[in-house]
């Protein structure tokens, strides 16, 4: 037991279990939050790019020096107190140009809203309504202020999501990708073992049914079982996830029926070895009901298969829920990795160039499979003289 | 002696068609809603629903729906798709050739790459070509599919723009049957190319364990006591023996190759038979959507009867049951 | 025809010599049985002589075959003798067919190798020699692992006559046989010897069987040919220790087919 837990695979494990329960609940806010521009880079990335600035503005404007390239969005948004009768004029002032963001008049307390994507303000102030209208407004490296004319008070925020943002960048929603990885761990984790466990456990039943009680059962078992896998899998569980229902319990039933097949075939092996060995030979000589040798006898025989089984399945059904999520066959209120990667893949991450939507969970799917296929090959090692050298009665 | 084993392989095939087609009937016609709008789509009017149920014959008992249609299905008569509102047949043939291709040339180009690594492997084993062999193999037949093909998407199609993002042909496709094949080519190379490298290391990994075992035995020495040049040896007694379970294993490999295929063609955004049946399934388009599984499941099964003939005919020991030992 | 100058092999993993200093010589036309226990280096001599040592195994020595020492000789020049010159029925021809091929395939492929016979020329004599050793010519087609035990022996012997070689090696052809049927194939190896004017080397630990068909016989123990002699005078007069000890053994079998049940006990 000890050898096991210092495996770094178990290690790794544990850690990643910890960080997909904990994080969450430490953590304020929720990942479909919305933190910054879309597809906004890693903020290690390029830094050629702004990074995400605010300027909290107040009567007297602001001011400051730009060297990089223009940002993503350009936004102020607040409140301005002024007397009813002066006019308000709200001006962006570029090295190059001066622009009128806003003219206001007869009233006292205006909100502002002022965003460069919208294409009426593009065209209030004559930028082309293609394209980013926050480029425009940043057209080269210098010195760039924001005056506000007979304001009383205003306290205005100017956002300037830069290109860069974050750990990990943005996706095509403005949502941070490290938190949506972070969340992804207990969906990935809880589908993948869930699944797994209730597959292995109709394998055990159906297993144990073929192997001991035999004859008609054991042949129907094994003609299903043959069935099962003869169907291709992807497409039956294509059908059912989007004929059923693509919600979290369903994906694990789904996921379920067709993987215990494996399982079903190692017990039933297993079993059929172990029946006639003498020693329960000599447990039914002694009158030992079926349902006892069953259960105090065979199954406890069949938990180091059972637990190598579990942990070699894992990465299976992990993967197979990313297929099925890549595909958009997923829940879209669910964050998961593979859905990470079909909103990668539909919505444009492809066209921007935004590997750092791909990357982050394609290689936690990895990962993760990884981690239990080593704990998976480790149980097994620890079966294999077990099996051969223990039950010589 | 023989007649007998195809004929149980036969109808163990034929009983996997009979229960892929109960089941296609059961999750369309049995599933939660109103069975009428499994067959007839749902925005329609009332009046016309009550005709087409008429017409379909859905007031008719369950039993003989259920025969109309098995024979249906047997004749391929699959209705028209909700979505497109054209014969899903027609659907269906003008993906097919896309998938065909896709499935057949990453299978062969991969197997062939694998098997002679994995002959060239276990010629020089303890070498550097071994170990070279073994290591790559190992790696990139661990990697989820769709991953390393969004990655080699990304790489070589956006940021070293060599291959394109998206689809089978260019739009508009060019003029020219030589050009067409060529942008054609040009489409399909990154999806086979990807298939083909995620698939060798399985192919190598198994020949060489098949060779390495099969070189050790006595008859190869005996062949080569014959006489029998390098070349003969190898290819025409010890690769010749481990033939059976090469083709067997090429010919089980389709079953997931179909589920390759349809990750593939979504990545690749290609036409074929598994986008046609994302489309139908996300867009609950029970026509195209059933005829599309029945397609996929056929082609499964019949991969996996004919690998037991071939194995049959290319390994007698099977074929002639008996052994006088 | 062979003449072996003390040949000495030792395998890679192994510290003692498989072996040691053998010399002998086999004169044309002459059935010679080599005999001894198992591990005693009987098959290494055979392996020697084809040049099928396993990689690492150390030799030296002198093989000479019709005055040419092949002891050293590349494979591209062994391939000339194999078979041609000198070819092999081995030990458990159980194993020695590829499962996969027909026996018609195996005895074609080294008439085309060799002797350059293909087609129907080489389909007629596939059926004398399959006659020739008295299995039927439907045989041909059959696969190795329809054939007995019996049946599989005498298609090696077929196949190893197949480039009309001048030496013979026949290792343990008979092990695994029942007694009927070891009979029957020594009669064939003695017959075709005549026939053909083969030389035939016997190597066996069954040391009546052997004094019951060969001329000369060596007998080996622990890698070293302890003694040699004709058949009659080594079973009648052993010179050594380790040669007696077989003879009492084997006095103790009733088929003893020298008929000296009442000597020398």
């Amino acid at each position: 037991m000890k050898n096991f837990l210092k495996r770094r695979s178990v290690i790794a494990f544990i850690i990643t279990c910890l960080l997909g329960m904990f994080a969450p609940m430490l953590m304020s806010g929720y990942p479909s939050d919305i933190v910054g521009a879309p597809f906004s880079r890693p903020i290690w990335w390029n830094t050629q790019l702004p990074a995400s600035c605010e300027f909290n503005v107040t009567a007297e404007g602001v001011s400051f020096e730009w060297t990089k390239l223009p940002p993503a969005i350009f936004s102020l948004n607040g409140q301005v107190r002024a007397e009813a009768k002066k006019e308000v004029n709200i001006i962006w002032q570029t090295p190059q140009k001066k622009y009128l963001l806003s003219s206001l008049k007869g009233q006292n307390v205006y909100w502002i809203n002022i965003d460069a994507r919208d294409m009426v303000f593009k065209q209030s102030i004559g930028v082309p309504l293609i394209g980013n209208g926050a480029a425009h407004l940043f057209p080269c490296a210098g010195k760039y202020s924001l005056i506000i004319q007979n304001a009383d008070t205003a306290s205005l925020k100017l956002m300037l999501p830069g290109g860069r943002q974050e750990l990990l960048g943005t996706d095509q929603r403005g949502r941070d990708v490290l938190w949506l990885l972070i969340y992804g761990i207990r969906t990935s984790l809880v589908i993948g073992i869930a699944a797994t466990l209730i597959a292995c456990l109709l394998g055990l039943g159906f297993g144990l049914a073929a192997g001991y009680i035999g004859g008609i059962t054991d042949a129907l078992v094994m003609r299903t079982v043959d069935v099962l896998l003869s169907i291709p899998t992807l497409p039956i569980l294509m059908v059912l996830a989007g004929i059923w229902g693509k919600g979290l319990w369903q994906l694990v039933l789904i996921l379920s029926i067709f993987s215990w097949m494996g399982t079903a075939r190692s017990v039933r092996s297993m079993v059929l070895t172990v029946r006639e060995s003498p020693w329960i030979e000599s447990l039914k000589a002694l009158g030992a009901k079926r349902s006892y040798i069953l259960w105090r006898h065979l199954v406890p025989e069949t938990a180091p298969i059972m637990l190598a089984n579990i942990a070699l399945g894992v990465p299976g059904a992990i993967l197979s829920e990313a297929g099925l999520a890549f595909l958009g066959l997923s829940d879209p209120r669910l964050i998961s990795w593979g859905r990470m990667l079909h909103e990668a893949h539909s919505f444009g991450a492809f066209t921007e160039g935004a590997w750092w939507l791909l990357l982050p969970p394609g290689i936690g799917i990895v990962a993760v499979c990884l981690i239990f296929m080593d704990m998976g090959r480790y149980l097994e090692e620890q079966i294999d003289p077990r099996l051969s050298g223990d039950k010589n009665a | 002696m023989r007649r007998s084993w195809l004929l149980r392989r036969i109808v163990s095939s034929l009983i996997v068609l009979a229960v892929v087609l109960v089941l296609n009937f059961i999750l369309f016609r049995i599933m939660p809603g109103d069975a009428v709008s499994t067959i007839i789509d749902p925005n329609f009017s009332p009046e016309a629903k009550a005709r087409l149920r008429q017409l379909y014959g859905l007031d008719k008992p369950i039993l003989q729906q259920f025969f109309i249609y098995i024979k249906q299905m047997l004749t391929f008569r699959f209705g028209l798709s909700f979505l497109s509102r054209r014969p899903v047949w027609d659907e269906l043939i003008s993906r097919l050739p896309s998938t065909m291709v896709l499935m057949s040339s990453s299978m062969i180009l991969s197997a062939v790459l694998g098997i002679w690594l994995g002959i060239r492997a276990a010629l020089n084993r303890g070498k550097f070509t071994e170990r070279l062999v073994l290591r790559a193999g190992a790696v990139t037949s661990s990697f989820p599919s769709f991953f390393i093909q969004l990655v080699l998407l990304m790489l070589f199609a956006r940021t070293f723009k060599i291959f394109p993002l998206r689809g089978s042909l260019s739009v508009p496709p060019p003029s020219g049957v030589i050009e067409v094949v060529a942008d054609y080519v040009w489409h399909m190379a990154l999806p086979v190319l990807s298939l083909t490298v995620m698939g060798f290391g399985g192919w190598a990994l198994y020949v060489r364990n098949l060779m390495v075992r099969a070189l050790g035995e006595d008859y190869v020495l005996m062949a080569k006591a014959r006489g029998l040049s390098e070349h003969d040896v190898v290819y025409g007694h010890a690769f010749r023996t481990i033939l059976p379970p090469i083709l067997t294993i090429l010919l089980m490999s389709v079953p997931g190759l179909v589920s390759g295929a349809v990750i593939t063609e979504s990545v690749f955004s290609l036409h074929g038979v598994g986008t046609f049946l994302l489309e139908a399934v996300s867009g609950n388009d029970y026509p195209s959507a059933g005829a599309a599984f029945y397609l996929l499941a056929l082609i499964t099964v019949t991969c996996n009867l004919l690998a037991d003939i071939v194995y049959g005919v290319v390994d007698p020991r099977v074929r002639i049951e008996g052994h006088n030992e | 025809m062979l003449d072996i100058r003390e040949l000495c092999v030792q395998y890679r993993d192994s510290q003692r010599h498989a072996v040691s200093s053998a010399s002998f010589s086999l004169d044309k036309g002459s059935f010679t049985g080599l005999v001894g226990e198992s591990g005693s280096g009987k098959s290494t001599i055979i392996n020697a002589i084809l040049g099928l040592l396993p990689v690492g195994a150390a030799s030296s020595g002198e093989i000479y075959f019709n005055g040419e020492n092949i002891l050293h000789l590349s494979d591209a020049e062994l391939r000339k003798i194999r078979w041609k010159k000198i070819s092999l029925v081995p030990q458990g021809a159980l194993n020695s067919f590829t499962p996969v091929l027909s026996i018609g395939r195996h005895i074609a492929e080294v008439l085309r190798v060799h002797m350059n016979i293909t087609g129907n020329p080489a389909q007629q004599k596939i059926s004398s020699l399959l006659g020739s050793v008295g299995l039927d010519t439907n045989i041909r087609d059959r696969y190795p692992h329809e054939l007995s035990g019996g049946q599989k022996q005498r298609a090696a012997i077929a196949l190893a006559l197949a480039c009309s070689p001048s030496l013979l090696l026949a290792d343990e052809p008979t092990t695994a046989l029942d007694v009927v049927t070891q009979s029957g194939i020594l009669k064939l190896l003695a017959t075709l010897r005549k026939e053909m004017g083969l030389t035939v080397l016997l190597v066996t630990h069954d040391l009546p069987m052997a004094a019951s068909v060969c001329d000369e016989l060596l007998v080996m123990k622990d890698g070293i040919i302890v003694e040699k002699d004709y058949s009659k005078n080594l079973v009648l007069h052993p010179k050594e220790a380790y040669t007696k000890k077989l003879i009492a053994a084997m006095m103790m079998l009733p088929n003893n087919c020298d008929g000296e049940k009442d000597s020398e006990k």
